[in-house]
């Protein structure tokens, strides 16, 4: 089909980031772009949105979609991989209930207008197998978050508090690795599972290095800043799935209470569902979204994702290595492991989330609590996929944020222990349209620091979807069906300035970019020279010289550069 | 009945999911059932000569189905008699009715099936039983019997039902099994490795694993997972 | 050059020199400087032994594979994944089957994987931290040669300083080269692997064995071992065929990964395959990101469906379950069953590979091929999943695997109606 000029026309338009509140106009593209009317000239295709809601597509902004954890949780769950989404023939062959083929990663998004997605962890020596599997996957925009915060060098440096090594080697680290930001996960803790343990606290020392997680995040946190990175720390906190977490999360969260950054937050706390339990142990454990909840709402420097789990069947799969050992235990499921030499370790481990289960019903709820009670300008919508279950979810999740008679009556079907052990059933707070559409949209774009994506001002990219949805006569509270429905089944969804579905429907597939950040000139990697090398000579199993990835190797490398 | 013969040697294996629900048809009806000749799919009857005599259900399968796969899956009553040997998949999830195969079964006979009946009057290759890569749960009920000799791994987490036998068996038999019987006349190779319960019964000799402990009724174990499976010698 | 990337065997060193116009390597071992050493090529693209232009091969292999009702398309261990990608979209169009070196290998470590998972670790674990590490099965010395130096015995890493702070034991059915290596050999009784690591469970856990030995070793001597175990601060299990093709295979590796399990209830352990190729875990993961599955995928339905017992190479050969075959840096006439092979006679067999083989001399039509990290570049897959770049060294006239391979498939997706 090719590149085509458009023109979408009467649509009923939800730009958030532009203060569109639907409104009914036309949208013109031309060049994979958004432009004003009056620079197209020649054919165009005329598409009419009348009566239709016209958004820009959706950003997953964490999800697990590529790389070495997502490919061996397919080698373990062939369970996972038999139901056919679509045949081979002119597209590829697309397989998965939850977890998914590459091909089918990239299709289900656009079935959904979704356009961009980033692989929320990648162990960073294995980066290249990661961007291998992102090259795989078609039609969406995407990116990758390397690891950081159980990394020996990150350990060192924040022994030694010095943020220009701390720099120096966020900088190296992501122009080696193409990445895009600062993933931590469970700092401290990963290394400590290396000899079998974990962290407790935030103060909880890291044997041999002479650090605890307080030290972790902050030293990485003032790097980041010190860089200005487009996005900021993206943590998963401490002690995930383990009752009482909850304040160890807020303790977390005043770590950054000293830092300010105009354009972003300061620090994204993720899938903070699995750290918003309160009580002691499984048996008597509960919500503790609400002080979560109030507590991102006043700080004005942090955001959260949901983390939803949504009921049937998911893969736990996380950096967070100790954790999963602890679920297998649990579970006495089928558990893989892989500790990554000097920088991170992971886990994966089948499960399902049942609605009778107590425990599972708490989870599902406080994920919704989260989603209601914290500021539709703080909170993107997110299940971790595969960790909460598929993210072909998003617009139920959607749905239920809207629709407290929704919520009732899934609430129904639910364990009784939520009435007990949450608030979810009490609250009757409802969010617009236009608050999902900016959860899942201009909030996430902005969190990640992408200016083109998530609003359909001039210049930015021409990623839009349109639903069968008239946002100016549809009540999202009474007619939730209706709503997850025709968020389910974009119209079309146009990627980069083409149709990639329509009618629900994928009719061509296009590639998309891979962004990365070069931040190489805000520092001196001379700082950190000597402990390279010195790594490299004696602990890494590689040689520096092959350690990393060139952007020759990328299909369409996108270069942000910082500074 | 229904009477099923190849037309030719096949090109490469057939995939014919039939059940003895195609004797119902006419022979025109069942001629136009899909089947996989490798990439193409194909109707019955471009592969096989049908005749039908009667209106029982019951098929009759003639000549060569060593290389057709699938027969008999998910069946839920009537019969199958296969006059010669058969195809891997045979029987498998099968729910009831009956199948007999005069010559030899190959892989994954009966996998997964939860009731009706299954005889081999040759022998049986590996996988008899079993669950399928990634299942939780192997052939949960209904009777699998083989005259002859059986490959490896038999019953391996069956819950339910009997596998009997009457010659020799491979290793690893009733691995993981939680519930039902296995009978195995002749000998076996290792047997029982984490059962958690069900009982299997051995004539000759088979390996005893060091996780089993000697009660009164046999060996008893997995030791391992805590089990309570029974091998008994008969 | 410097830092070439070796690409024999699964250990993938990237360590190694390599003078191009001398064609001399230095740090190699003897496996790797064989391959590294001038040999004989295919002189040119062949059909029916004529020799042809590289298009003309290409369209009578399209021919072949667009005829053929379910064409068997295997080997893959020795090639980039670049060029394995396009070799999984091939087969997928074709409808035929994607089989990989793997199933006559390590494939059953799979099996175990589906089974109970795998608690494991990249080799730099093992060098900075392993304080106990058992060979079993496995046979570096004569395998991997350098994995041991690097990796695994003498290697000096950042927790574990040097050889003496590594206590290393060799299990195995004969004494090997690899156990002159280690402080303890333990010798078993061919075909009780998996009875003796239920037996160390059992010890593990305390529990009692009734009897005296357990596959050839003492019970005495097998409760020393599983308190060495219990004791170790993180130990690995390095194993290797001598337990994935014996009587058992992927039963013994997953009683094995059920001791790890346990252990690790108690201290740290992990266990891994030593693969074999250089980039067999290439061949198994980039199907397994294209179309769910690593290795013996069927696609003749128009989606992959897993199943070793059918689909595996012997297993497509044996049953006549293929009307035809492409060989990618592969020998199937060397290495598999006399049987297996008389049906790949019987077929049209296409054949990519750089150096001729037997497999050559059945072949109808032979496109031989660049030489994968030494003329032609592309991403490789240590044996513990660790992506690196093979490289380019010397230009070369011949035509990498990817460029034959994406020819074939532009072809391929035109004559089936697909583009």
């Amino acid at each position: 089909m090719g590149i085509m000029n458009l023109h979408i026309k009467n649509g009923i338009v939800i730009d958030t980031k532009n203060g569109i509140k639907a409104e009914k106009m036309d949208i013109f593209v031309k060049g994979g772009k958004i432009v004003q009317e009056s620079e197209i000239e020649g054919d165009v295709k005329v598409i009419d949105a009348s009566n239709k809601l016209v958004v820009a597509g959706g950003v997953d902004m964490h999800a697990h979609i590529a790389g070495s954890k997502i490919n061996s949780g397919r080698t373990m769950r062939p369970e996972e991989m038999r139901i056919v989404r679509q045949t081979a023939g002119k597209l590829r062959t697309s397989m998965g209930r939850v977890l998914l083929t590459s091909p089918a990663i990239g299709y289900e998004y656009a079935k959904m207008g979704y356009t961009t997605s980033f692989e929320a962890a990648s162990p960073p020596i294995g980066s290249l197998h990661t961007h291998e599997e992102l090259d795989s996957i078609p039609v969406i925009d995407k990116a990758m978050l390397p690891v950081f915060g159980n990394w020996h060098l990150v350990f060192k440096y924040t022994a030694e508090k010095d943020t220009e090594k701390m720099k120096a080697l966020i900088a190296w680290a992501i122009e080696r690795t193409k990445g895009f930001g600062v993933k931590v996960v469970n700092p401290g803790g990963v290394e400590k599972w290396m000899y079998g343990g974990n962290v407790t606290s935030l103060d909880d020392p890291v044997e041999y290095f002479n650090v605890t997680p307080r030290e972790i995040i902050t030293e990485l946190v003032k790097a980041t800043e010190g860089l200005n990175l487009p996005h900021s720390v993206h943590l998963h906190c401490n002690r995930l799935g383990v009752p009482g977490n909850y304040e160890t999360t807020i303790e977390t969260m005043k770590l950054v209470s000293g830092f300010k950054n105009d354009e972003r937050q300061v620090l994204h706390v993720t899938h903070v569902q699995f750290n918003s339990y309160s009580g002691s142990s499984w048996r008597d454990v509960g919500s503790g979204a609400d002080e979560i909840a109030k507590f991102v709402n006043k700080a004005d420097n942090i955001t959260i994702d949901m983390g939803q789990p949504v009921f049937g069947h998911a893969t736990a799969m996380t950096g967070d290595a100790p954790f999963q050992f602890n679920l297998h235990k649990l579970l006495g499921a089928k558990w893989i492991n892989k500790d990554v030499e000097l920088e991170t370790g992971a886990g994966i481990i089948p499960l399902v989330y049942l609605p009778k289960n107590p425990v599972h019903a708490v989870q599902w709820a406080i994920g919704l609590e989260l989603g209601l009670l914290t500021d539709s300008d703080k909170v993107v919508i997110s299940t971790d996929f595969p960790n909460g279950g598929p993210y072909t979810k998003y617009p139920y999740i959607m749905a239920m944020l809207m629709s407290a008679k929704m919520r009732e009556k899934e609430i129904a079907n639910a364990s009784p222990y939520i009435q007990k052990a949450t608030n979810l059933p009490s609250i009757d707070a409802e969010k617009t349209l236009e608050e999902t559409i900016h959860m899942t949209r201009a909030l996430p774009a902005r969190i990640l620091g992408l200016q083109t994506k998530g609003h359909l001002g001039v210049g930015g990219d021409a990623d839009i979807a349109i639903y069968d949805l008239n946002p100016l006569e549809v009540d999202p509270s009474t007619e939730y069906e209706v709503v997850e429905k025709a968020l389910s089944t974009p119209i079309y969804t146009i990627k980069g300035g083409e149709i990639v579905v329509k009618d629900g429907e994928l009719v061509q597939e296009v590639w998309g970019r891979t962004y990365w950040i070069d931040a190489m000139s805000q520092v001196s990697t001379e700082v950190i020279e000597e402990d390279l090398d010195d790594y490299f000579t004696h602990y890494y199993t590689i040689q520096r010289y092959n350690y990393g990835v060139e952007e020759a190797w990328l299909r369409a490398p996108e270069k942000i550069v910082v500074g | 009945m229904m009477v099923l013969k190849p037309k030719t040697d096949f090109a490469v294996t057939v995939e014919a999911e039939i059940t003895p629900e195609l004797a119902t048809m006419s022979v025109e009806e069942a001629s136009k059932f899909k089947v996989y000749h490798g990439r193409e799919q194909v109707s019955l009857g471009e592969l096989f000569e049908i005749t039908k005599e009667g209106d029982d259900k019951k098929l009759v399968l003639e000549g060569d189905f060593s290389r057709v796969k699938w027969i008999g899956a998910r069946m839920e009553d009537g019969e199958i008699i296969v006059k010669g040997s058969i195809g891997a998949h045979c029987g498998a999830y099968m729910k009831g009715g009956r199948i007999e195969i005069e010559g030899d079964a190959d892989d994954w006979l009966g996998a997964e099936m939860s009731g009706g009946e299954i005889v081999v009057k040759g022998n049986a290759r590996n996988l008899v039983g079993c669950a399928y890569y990634g299942d939780m749960k192997g052939m949960s009920g209904g009777r699998i019997l083989i005259e002859g000799n059986a490959g490896n791994y038999i019953g391996e987490k069956m819950a339910g039902g009997e596998i009997e036998i009457k010659g020799d068996a491979g290793d690893f038999i009733g691995t993981e099994m939680t519930n039902g019987v296995i009978i195995i006349h002749r000998s076996c190779g290792f047997a029982g490795g984490d059962m958690k319960g069900g009982e299997i019964r051995i004539g000759g000799e088979f390996d005893l694993l060091p996780s089993f402990k000697k009660g009164d009724e046999g060996y008893v174990g997995d030791i391992n997972v805590g089990g309570k499976g029974v091998i008994r010698q008969i | 050059m410097e830092n070439v990337v070796c690409t024999f065997c699964g250990s993938v060193c990237d360590d190694v020199q390599f003078d191009t116009q001398q064609y001399k390597g230095k740090k190699f071992c003897a496996l790797g400087m064989s391959k590294f050493s001038a040999k004989e090529r295919i002189k040119s693209p062949m059909i029916d032994g004529k020799a042809v232009s590289y298009e003309e091969a290409i369209d009578a292999a399209v021919d072949i594979l667009v005829n053929s009702k379910k064409p068997l398309l295997y080997g893959w261990a020795s090639t980039v994944n670049e060029a394995i990608r396009v070799g999984v979209i091939l087969t997928e169009k074709l409808g035929g089957i994607y089989d990989q070196c793997s199933s006559v290998c390590h494939g059953p470590g799979v099996l175990s994987t589906i089974e109970e998972g795998l608690p494991g670790g990249t080799l730099g674990q093992v060098k900075n931290r392993a304080d106990v590490v058992v060979f079993w099965g496995s046979n570096p010395m004569e395998a991997h040669p350098r994995h041991p130096t690097r990796y695994s015995v003498t290697a000096k890493g950042f927790f574990v300083k040097d050889r003496k702070e590594r206590k290393v034991i060799v299990v195995d059915v004969r004494k090997t080269k690899s156990a002159r290596l280690a402080d303890e050999f333990i010798q078993i009784k061919p075909g009780y692997d998996y009875a003796i690591f239920s037996a160390l469970r059992m010890l593990v856990k305390g529990e009692e064995i009734e009897a005296e030995e357990v596959g050839g070793v003492s019970v005495s001597k097998l409760a020393e071992l599983a308190e060495t175990m219990k004791n170790a601060k993180y130990g690995a299990i390095l194993y290797g065929l001598g337990i994935t093709q014996s009587r058992g295979r992927d039963r013994n590796i997953e009683n094995a990964v059920k001791l790890i399990q346990l252990l690790n209830r108690y201290t740290r352990w992990i266990i891994w395959p030593m693969r074999g190729h250089y980039n067999v875990v290439g061949a198994g993961e980039v199907p397994a990101w294209e179309v769910g599955y690593q290795y013996a995928i069927d696609f003749s339905r128009g989606y992959p469906r897993f199943s070793p017992a059918e689909f595996a190479v012997s297993e497509a050969l044996l049953r006549r379950d293929c009307d035809a075959a492409l060989i990618v840096a592969s020998d199937p006439v060397a290495h598999l069953p006399k049987k297996a092979v008389e049906h790949l006679k019987s077929i049209p067999v296409i054949q990519i590979d750089p150096f001729p083989n037997m497999t050559t001399l059945i072949s109808k039509v032979v496109i031989p091929a660049a030489i994968t990290g030494i003329e032609a570049e592309g991403t490789a897959y240590r044996m513990d999943g660790i992506p690196l770049r093979v490289k380019k060294v010397v230009d070369s006239e011949y035509w990498s695997d990817e460029k034959i391979l994406h020819e074939m498939l532009k072809r391929v997706e035109v004559r089936m109606g697909f583009s």
